[in-house]
Order: structure tokens, then C-alpha cells, then sequence
């Protein structure tokens, strides 16, 4: 019973003592006859937790108006204020962080890095926009993203995007998504947030590639609308594969379509679809089926074959990861030394290595292997997606009237003034003499 | 011209599908969010840089998305010795002991010295002038006690989800914190 | 309908494409080129760590290492024996370092004095023990304080001289252990300042002129005092150049040569100098180059303030150098 605590007694004793040793040589606090007393250092707080509940609040708040503003009250006008309300709060106040569209990076990191706990409200950040596109489309790509609604409020002579460019880009979001996951799962970094070009305007600061690309895609949004929504938002692409699943949808007007094409020319962003022919078409009917029989077969070798070329992909991907990076440059040292300038960061993170290589060496190794896994299942994922857009392209929508196509419709409300029929129903026209009966 | 259907007609083949990925896809989040909710604290992280993992490089100065770094030096006053040639505020060849601007290492000159009594001096940061580039931390650290160390103040730090001086560091110092306990001060030599 | 192509048509919308990655391209380019090139706020004392080898006068002639480890202290007896404190030991060494007597204390050996009839004072941390030359412990000198910490020591016929780190003052002994004095405690009245040492390196030396000289780390300087404590002079200057002491309290150990000029020795940027009795730079015996164990202390581990080394010279003029970080002595003569 005694010995262990003798035991511990002589181990606390030679640790206390082998404390002052190592503290004989630090130099002794001084001994202030003046009365000096010394100051401790100053720990201003960071931003209340309370606030980023409020954060989340706003969302879902903003989110329900939004909702209500399209289904409900249809009014262009109310998003717009909705709108330049987001753009204040969720842009230039929040700073447009921490925002949805990199939010599925923090749901992967903490999924696949157990020391990282996702925060709830970028659960609810992550999670509330995406539950709402299920039930009632984008709405919050209409009212609540600040993105979009700068966006937005740069549109000034809009310009149609020509069918095939279109379908081509929209294809990016999807790979744009896959890379800031799987550089979210290994942990290496959040590359969809590093890439954001309406960030540093929010911030009023940046480094001058990203405030170029800013600037480029905000005169490029003077004509083309939403070119970052449409062609690059990885959250984009999210809530369009949500929307597809919605349960109710945008309707220009909730009375009859007459055909008429206004709402086609109103819509800035090319979402407006037109009526496919009453029935398939006998001749084309053989060959449509077996082009679309060729391309589901075709779907699992593409994926197939994307995941071998992503597995290619993986060397070249893992030095993006400063960890990789450093074992790289750390080898390449030992055989082709170079002078690093004095205490740069690359020769002081040398410096680093050079105490513990096998440590960083190793951490490298498994990092590498996380990444031939990672890239294997993103070359898949885009294997997957190239294959679904062009079966997606091969299947015919069954559709009478002109209507916003699930997907890519912002829910923006341009088109609804467009329609003569709401015109009517909203009592801004009289009905014409010898129209149809709504 | 079609009217919109009754409601209470068959559920068609695409909006059977639909219901079906909704509800799947409601299934995943709420799972996701189950595997995930459990383990978050709720308070949120901030960032902060570890005194111990600094490498003085001077990337906090420049990487920062702010245009004056939020990345400031603070004093530990208790580790101080408080001597009258601080390594961390003279430059190594100073002509004389004095605050003349020649003298002093720091380039923003934000170091103020201020004597208390002989041979003690009191030396601290002034943040509005910190760049936050380490030169007095080196200093410090090299020659002296080691307690002037760079910290996120969070005041000025706007918190993104992922901070571009951490993506640089060479001594991979920042991590997470939790925003109740957003500093990670320095209490001892080293 | 067909959709609208007015504003661009396809060749000048790639043209505008390819325009628009070069832009980016280029600011991408420069904003990572600035990156490796310097660092605008390196802390670069890199040319105070070569020596100008037009100033070094020493070679080195044989290096060996010390019995045991944590050395603080070399001192040379009347007859060229060398005492090195180690640990909780005082060894008696050769000059070539065969070993001789040995004194086992019973804490650790911080500094050492060897009087001309060959009795040994063996400074403890807060108390001297007195040794004769055999070995045998012949006293047992009180501590003067609690806060005593002795770090140097130094013995002629009638006087022995102790450097105390902790209370900021050399003590004057006499043989029998009684304290005659305090020197250099800060008196305004008699102009004496004080002595400031941050970390404990106090040195103390009885000079051919019949003064002390006292090194005062904190104000890096060598003063002189009379026996009975009064300032006589004071040399010195901080620089991390090579005529001054560099770091924030250096030189932490003197020593003196045949001719009364003074051998310096410093810790962060680890030199020994000398210095002539007028306190004139002179000559380097080993530059920071020369101690590479302790040059990786202060970067590797960012501990110059662990290093150290002590000089002492033999009868021959040539200069011992203790490294306490590579524990060893090294043996230096004049070039040429």
C-alpha cells in the first residue's frame, strides 16, 4: 500500500526538482519595489454565441418569407426587398460567412475528421435551404443567398446563354462540389470557400487574384444572368437535384397557360422550358428508346472509368494538402537542396521536418492514401453526373405548358409580371375582349 | 391548355418518384444530422494561433483576408523579465538604449517602452499600430523569456470557415478553439 | 425561338474567355510568385554568426570531454590543475583532462576557486564548503542568505571573492568564512549602480592590478572594483556586433591573461573574446561558428538561453573553453 505511494511521492519530488533546474536558467520575474503591479493581457471576446443562433434564426425566417413571397403573396417587389435585406444582413454584416454554399464542406470534414464538431447552426446553415428546395424549389436562391442577390442586382440587359453552352457548364457545379468534398473530407481545406469571388466584396478586402475573378463574374453578370449560381455554385447544384424533388413548384401563373411565350422572354437565367409535342413521335420513337437504352448502359462505365482516371488524379491532387506538401518538398530537399530565403515560411516549415521526419513522413503517407481514395470516388462522381446530364438530356419531359424548369428556376418571380394571365388575376389589366375564359 | 388536375387524382409515376427521393433524401439528412448534433458543443469554434507551434514567420502579417491583420502580439507580463536591453524591442546593433525609431526592431513601431524603475521597464503592444509579423516575438523568443506571442484578437477576426494565414502556416499552429475559450496565452517561458 | 447571340457571337466570347483566364492567370501568378522569395520580417542576425577571420587569433589544439554532465565552471589552480564544477561535482583534471581528484558535494557544483596553498572552495548554491588538497572537507561556510545563488568565485592569500546571482552582489570572505564586505550592491552615494543579471551568470576575477573585475550582464559591461567596493571603471557596450555584448545580458564569464588583457565569454551568439585591460576590443578566440551545440540551442529549440560556456587560462597562456551545452573543454593557443 505504501510503496506506490512512495513511489509517487519520489517521482513528484524528482519532477519538481528537474522543474527547477529547467527554470534555474529563465529569468526570475522582478522584484518591483515601486509598487508596480503587473498587468495581465487584454482577451477581447469573440463574436456572442447567442448572435450565431440569431444568425440561424434569420435564415429560417427569411427562408419562410421567401417561401410565402412565391407561393403565397407572388410578388416580385417582396423578394427584391427580401433580397436587398439578405444581401445586407447575410453579406456585407455576416460577411458572407459562414454561408450554405460551403457548408456541405463542414457536414464532410466532420464526418471523416472525429476532432472537428460540426456547430449546429452551420447544421441548420447546411441543412434548412436544402429542406425547403424539397418542398418548395429554390427558394432561397431567390430571397435569402446575398451571392445571388448582388448577382442579381447586377443584371442589366440580360443575355441568352445558347442551349448547348448551357448544358455544358452546368456540369461544373457538380465537379466544383465533388473537389471541396473530398479536400473537406482529407481534411486538407475548404477550397469552395477559398474560391468564393463575392466574399472579399463583402469583406472589402482580398488578395487580387480572387477580387479580379470577383470583378470579372460581376460585369460578367451584367449580362449573363447569375454566372455564378448557374454555372459554378456547388450548392447550386445541390438544391437543383432538391428542387427536382420538390413538392410543389414554381408556376408562372396558377391560371391556364395560353401559350404565349412572354414568361420565356422575361426569364434572365434561360429556365423557362417549352411545351414538348403531344406523344412521342412513331418515327424517332425506335431510336430515341435506343439511345437512351445505350447511354444507362453506358452510365456504370463511365463511372467506372472516371474513378480509374481520378485514382490517376490522386498524386497531383494530394499536394494540394500542406501536410503532403511539406513530406514533398522535405524529400525533394535531402536529394536537390534549395536555398529557401531566411525564415520564409518553406524554410522554417524545413526546418520543422528536419526535427521530425518520420513523424511528417508518415502523417504524408496516410494522407496520400486517404486522396487515391477520395479521387477514385470523385472521378467516379463525375462519371456519375456526365452520365446522368446525358441521360437527363435523352429523356422526354412530358410537358403542355411553358413552366419553369424544376431545377434550374431560381424562383426569382420575374417571370410571374411577364404572364398576361396573372396580369389579369392580379388586377393590373382588364381581360381582353374575346379572350378565353380563365 | 390545361386546367390544373383534381386533387384527388392518382398519383402519377414521376410524382411517386419525387416523394420517394424526398423522402430518402429527408432520411439522409436526418441521419447525417444525427450522426453530427451530437457531438457539436454548440458554442462554435473560432480560430487561434498555438504560441508553442509558432515559427515567427511573418505570414500573419500578409495572408490575413483583413487589410490590417487581425493577428496581433501580446505581452505575457508575468513571464517578462522586464530588462532594460529587450531583445524583443532593440534591434540587435541599437546605436543607444533609447525609443529612437533606428533602435527599435519593430517596424511599425507599436512596441512602447516606458520605465518604471531602475533597471526595469515595462514594454507593451500597441494593437492599433501591430502588423503582426513576429519580428519581436523571434526577438523575444531567441534572446529572452519568450513572452511577447502572436494572437487572433477577436475583436478584429472575422471568423471564416477556413482562415488563410492557418492554410499558409508553416508551423501548422492554428486550430480550432472554442469560442468561450478563444485564446491560448502563454503562462510559462516555454 | 432561337436564342439571342447580339452581344457576343461564339469567336468573340472565347475571345473574351481566353482574355479573361489570362487576367486571372496572371494575378493568380503574381500573387504566389511573392511568396518564397524573402521574408520582409526576418529577425536576421545571420552576420553576427561568422566570425571575420582576420579577427580570430586563436587555434584549436585538442578538445576533450568532461566527466559528468551539467558543467558550470572551470577555474585553474597554482599548479595548472584544472577544476571543473559538474553536476554535483568537483573534479580535479589534468590539462590534457586526465583525472585526478575528485569531490563529491552534496548539491550541485555551480563554481570553484583553487587558493595558492591548495585548499579548494567549492561554491554550492547558497553556501561555500572548503576543501584542502587532498580532498577533505575542512569547512563549511553558512549561507549569507536564502536567495543566495553563487555563480563565480575567486581566492588569493587573504581574501576569498564570491559572485552571488541571486542577491545582486560579490561577497568579500575572508579565509575563515567571515564576511568582510559587499561589493557592488547599489549605493547612489558612492555611484555604484548595481549589478542587473537576468539569467545566473555572475563572474568574478581578481585582476594583476589589484582590482576586481566583476562582469554586470545586465548593463554588458566589465566593471572594476576595489576590494572594499568602490567603482573604479567600466567598459563595455550592447551590440550583437563583435565589439559589444550582444543578447540581453552578456558577458556571463571573465577570465585574465598573463598580460591583464581580458578574456570574455558570452551565451545566444556563444563567443569568447579578448579584450585589453582597458577594456579596447581586440581579438576573437572563438567565434559563434565554433559552437554549433550551442548555435542549435538558440534556433532549433529557441534556447539561447540555455547555452554557456566559461575560459580560463593556464600558465602557458593558452585558454580552456568550457561549452556547456556539448560538455567539453576545448584547449585553445595563440595562431602563429
Amino acid at each position: 500500500m505504501l510503496r506506490p505511494l512512495k513511489f509517487i511521492g519520489a517521482l513528484g519530488v524528482m519532477l519538481f526538482v528537474a522543474m527547477m533546474v529547467c527554470a534555474e536558467q529563465r529569468f526570475p520575474p522582478p522584484d518591483f519595489e515601486s509598487g508596480y503591479r503587473i498587468p495581465s493581457a487584454s482577451t477581447p471576446a469573440a463574436r456572442q454565441p447567442w448572435l450565431q443562433y440569431a444568425d440561424a434564426g434569420v435564415l429560417l425566417a427569411a427562408l419562410g418569407v421567401a417561401v410565402w413571397l412565391i407561393y403565397k403573396k407572388r410578388s416580385r417587389r417582396g423578394l427584391y426587398w427580401l433580397s436587398l435585406f439578405s444581401l445586407a444582413y447575410f453579406g456585407f454584416y455576416r460577411k458572407g460567412c459562414v454561408c450554405p454554399i460551403g457548408s456541405p464542406q463542414n457536414i464532410v470534414y466532420g464526418l471523416f475528421n472525429p476532432d472537428y464538431a460540426v456547430p449546429v447552426t452551420v447544421l441548420v446553415f447546411c441543412f434548412a435551404p436544402i429542406v425547403v428546395a424539397l418542398f418548395a424549389g429554390r427558394a432561397f436562391c431567390a430571397g435569402v443567398c446575398p451571392q445571388g442577390a448582388l448577382q442579381d442586382f447586377m443584371l442589366v440587359k440580360p443575355v441568352a446563354v445558347p442551349l448547348w453552352l448551357e448544358h455544358a457548364l452546368s456540369v461544373i457545379p457538380y465537379l466544383f462540389l465533388g473537389a471541396g468534398l473530398i479536400f473537406a473530407g482529407t481534411g486538407t481545406g475548404f477550397v469552395i470557400c477559398r474560391y468564393d469571388p463575392f466574399v472579399p466584396f463583402f469583406r472589402l478586402s482580398g488578395g487580387m487574384f480572387i477580387l479580379t475573378a470577383g470583378a470579372v463574374f460581376l460585369l460578367a453578370g451584367m449580362f449573363v444572368g447569375r454566372p455564378y449560381c448557374r454555372f459554378l455554385c456547388p450548392y447550386g447544384g445541390l438544391l437543383r437535384l432538391a428542387s427536382l424533388a420538390s413538392k410543389w413548384r414554381v408556376r408562372v401563373t396558377p391560371e391556364a397557360c395560353t401559350q404565349c411565350r412572354l414568361c420565356e422572354l422575361s426569364c434572365p437565367f434561360g429556365a423557362m422550358r417549352q411545351p414538348a409535342p403531344a406523344g412521342p413521335d412513331p418515327e424517332w420513337l425506335g431510336a430515341e428508346r435506343k439511345r437512351l437504352g445505350w447511354l444507362l448502359a453506358l452510365l456504370p462505365v463511365l463511372v467506372v472509368a472516371g474513378a480509374w482516371a481520378g485514382s490517376k488524379l490522386s498524386p497531383a491532387a494530394a499536394q494540394l494538402d500542406p501536410a503532403v506538401a511539406l513530406a514533398e518538398r522535405y524529400t525533394r530537399q535531402q536529394t536537390h537542396p534549395v536555398q529557401y530565403g531566411l525564415m520564409t515560411p518553406e524554410a522554417l516549415s524545413l526546418q520543422r521536418a528536419a526535427a521530425n521526419p518520420a513523424e511528417i513522413l508518415a502523417a504524408a503517407a496516410g494522407l496520400r492514401r486517404r486522396f487515391d481514395l477520395a479521387c477514385a470516388l470523385f472521378g467516379g462522381w463525375i462519371g456519375l453526373v456526365i452520365g446522368l446530364k446525358l441521360v437527363a438530356l435523352s429523356v422526354r419531359q412530358n410537358r403542355t405548358d411553358y413552366e419553369p424548369d424544376r431545377g434550374a428556376c431560381v424562383a426569382c418571380a420575374r417571370c410571374f409580371t411577364a404572364c398576361p394571365n396573372e396580369r389579369v388575376r392580379l388586377g393590373l389589366m382588364p381581360a381582353a375582349e374575346g379572350a378565353a375564359p380563365l | 391548355m390545361r386546367a390544373k388536375p383534381p386533387v384527388d387524382a392518382p398519383v402519377t409515376r414521376r410524382q411517386f418518384l419525387r416523394n420517394g427521393a424526398r423522402l430518402m433524401t429527408m432520411t439522409g439528412l436526418g441521419v447525417a444530422a444525427g450522426a453530427l448534433a451530437p457531438r457539436s458543443t454548440g458554442a462554435g469554434w473560432v480560430w487561434q494561433i498555438d504560441p508553442a507551434r509558432c515559427l515567427h514567420c511573418g505570414n500573419c502579417a500578409t495572408q490575413c483576408v483583413l487589410e490590417q491583420s487581425a493577428v496581433k502580439c501580446v505581452h505575457a507580463y508575468a513571464v517578462c523579465g522586464y530588462c532594460q536591453l529587450c531583445t524583443g524591442f532593440f534591434n540587435p546593433e541599437p546605436n543607444a538604449l533609447t525609443t529612437a525609431a533606428e533602435n527599435q526592431l519593430c517596424p511599425t513601431s507599436a512596441i512602447q517602452r516606458t520605465y518604471i524603475e531602475d533597471p526595469y521597464y515595462q514594454y507593451s503592444i500597441d494593437e492599433k499600430l501591430c502588423i503582426g509579423c513576429a519580428k519581436c516575438v523571434e526577438g523575444c523568443e531567441r534572446f529572452g523569456n519568450g513572452s511577447l506571442f502572436l494572437q487572433i484578437r477577436h475583436d478584429r477576426c472575422l471568423n471564416c470557415n477556413e482562415c488563410a494565414i492557418a492554410r499558409s502556416c508553416p508551423g501548422a499552429a492554428f486550430r480550432r478553439v472554442p469560442v468561450d475559450h478563444p485564446y491560448l496565452l502563454k503562462t510559462t517561458s516555454r | 425561338m432561337k436564342p439571342q447571340f447580339d452581344l457576343f457571337d461564339r469567336r468573340q466570347f472565347f475571345g473574351v474567355v481566353t482574355k479573361t483566364a489570362a487576367l486571372l492567370g496572371l494575378a493568380g501568378g503574381a500573387e504566389a510568385r511573392g511568396q518564397t522569395t524573402a521574408n520582409p520580417f526576418a529577425y536576421d542576425i545571420s552576420r553576427f554568426q561568422k566570425t571575420d577571420p582576420k579577427l580570430i587569433a586563436y587555434q584549436e589544439v585538442t578538445r576533450w570531454p568532461l566527466p559528468h554532465k551539467e558543467a558550470r565552471r572551470l577555474a585553474f589552480g597554482p599548479d595548472d590543475q584544472l577544476y571543473v564544477c559538474a553536476g554535483n561535482y568537483i573534479n580535479c583534471l589534468s590539462r590534457a583532462g586526465g583525472r585526478g581528484l575528485e569531490l563529491a558535494l552534496a548539491g550541485p557544483a555551480c563554481c570553484v576557486a583553487a587558493a595558492r596553498d591548495g585548499s579548494i572552495f567549492a561554491g554550492l548554491r547558497d553556501h561555500i564548503e572548503v576543501f584542502d588538497s587532498k580532498g577533505g572537507q575542512v569547512a563549511r561556510w553558512p549561507s549569507p542568505d536564502a536567495k543566495t545563488w553563487l555563480t563565480g568565485l575567486a581566492a588569493d592569500e587573504k581574501n576569498v571573492f564570491a559572485a552571488d546571482a541571486g542577491k545582486l552582489v560579490v561577497l568579500r570572505y575572508d579565509r575563515s568564512g567571515k564576511i568582510l564586505g559587499r561589493i557592488g550592491r547599489k549605493d547612489a552615494e558612492r555611484s555604484v549602480p548595481g549589478f542587473i543579471v537576468p539569467s545566473p551568470f555572475l563572474d568574478v576575477i581578481i585582476h594583476r592590478d589589484g582590482l576586481l573585475r566583476v562582469n554586470n550582464p545586465g548593463r554588458h559591461r566589465v566593471e572594476a572594483y576595489t576590494f572594499e567596493g568602490d567603482l573604479e571603471a567600466a567598459w563595455g557596450k550592447p551590440s550583437a556586433a563583435i565589439e559589444g555584448f550582444c543578447g540581453c545580458c552578456n558577458p556571463i564569464a571573465i577570465a585574465q591573461l598573463a598580460d591583464g588583457r581580458v578574456v570574455t565569454c558570452e551565451k545566444g551568439l556563444p563567443r569568447v573574446k579578448i579584450y585589453s585591460a582597458a577594456g579596447e576590443f581586440e581579438s576573437v578566440v572563438a567565434g559563434p561558428e565554433s559552437f554549433p551545440e550551442n548555435a542549435r540551442a538558440c534556433t532549433d529549440l529557441n534556447d539561447c538561453v540555455h547555452g554557456g560556456i566559461d575560459a580560463a587560462v593556464d600558465s602557458e597562456g593558452q585558454i580552456y573553453i568550457l561549452d556547456i551545452v556539448a560538455a567539453d573543454v576545448r584547449v585553445m593557443k595563440p595562431k602563429g
